[in-house]
C-alpha cells in the first residue's frame, strides 16, 4: 500500500517513480519536477509542504486526462485530498503544463534521484515562471536563485524575451 | 545565516536537502506559528 507506512524523508523517489509509471503508461507525455522543490535543487532547503508534478498532457481536452491519472494513482494506493494526490502524507499537485511550464517541461534537466530517473526545471524557467507569478513568494524565490544558482543570464534574458517576462525589483 | 553557509547549504546534494526539508516541515508541524493577534494579547497582560 502506497500510503501504509508515514516516514520521516519526503517520499519524492516514489513520486518520481510514479510520474514515470503515468508516461509508461501512455497517461502522459513527459513531466518534471516544478516549484518550490525544484528551487531547492538550486538553492538552500526551505519549508515546502507539497511538491508540484507538471505534466505534459496525453489528453488535450480541458481535462487533460487529470481523472486518468487521479484513478491510477488512486489503485496504487494514493489519497485524493482537495486537489493533491497524497503519498506517505505528502500531498504532490499534478498541474498540466501549457506555454512556459510546457516548454520548462521539454527543457528540464535530466537528474538521477537515489536511482529513480527525474526532470527538474531549470533554475532559469523557475525564475521566468516565478516573474510570471509575481507574488512576494515568487520574488524571495527569484532573489534565492539569482544570489545561490549557477543562472545562464543570457538563456534567462532569451526566456523572458521571448515571453514577455520582466524581473521584478528586488 | 550568513550567505557563504546559505551558498554551502545550496550546493549540498538534492537528496540531504530534501530530508532537511523533512525535517523542516516535522519542526514547522511540533512548534506552529501562533497567530499574530494571539502573541499581541500575551504580551499586553
Amino acid at each position: 500500500m502506497a500510503n501504509a507506512q508515514p516516514s520521516n524523508n519526503l517520499p519524492l523517489a516514489g513520486v518520481f517513480a510514479a510520474a514515470n509509471r503515468l508516461v509508461e503508461s501512455g497517461l502522459i507525455v513527459d513531466w518534471a519536477l516544478g516549484g518550490a522543490l525544484a528551487a531547492i535543487y538550486y538553492v538552500e532547503p526551505f519549508t515546502t509542504y507539497d511538491a508540484d508534478i507538471f505534466f505534459i498532457p496525453r489528453d488535450q481536452s480541458l481535462a487533460a486526462g487529470i481523472p486518468s491519472i487521479f484513478s491510477c494513482l488512486q489503485k496504487e494506493g494514493w489519497q485524493v485530498e482537495g486537489e493533491h494526490l497524497v503519498l506517505h502524507g505528502f500531498p504532490v499537485q499534478f498541474l498540466a503544463a501549457a506555454g512556459l511550464t510546457e516548454e520548462a517541461v521539454r527543457e528540464a534537466e535530466s537528474i538521477d534521484f537515489e536511482g529513480t530517473p527525474a526532470k527538474v526545471f531549470r533554475a532559469e524557467f523557475i525564475i521566468a515562471i516565478a516573474a510570471s507569478l509575481g507574488r512576494m513568494k515568487d520574488k524571495v524565490r527569484i532573489q534565492q536563485l539569482l544570489t545561490q544558482a549557477e543562472v545562464d543570464k543570457s538563456y534567462l534574458a532569451d526566456l523572458l524575451r521571448r515571453h514577455k517576462l520582466e524581473l521584478p525589483m528586488l | 545565516m550568513k550567505p557563504d553557509m546559505r551558498q554551502k547549504l545550496a550546493r549540498e546534494p538534492f537528496a540531504e536537502k530534501i530530508r532537511k526539508v523533512a525535517q523542516l516541515i516535522q519542526l514547522a508541524k511540533a512548534f506552529p506559528r501562533r497567530p499574530r493577534r494571539q502573541l499581541d494579547n500575551g504580551n499586553s497582560r
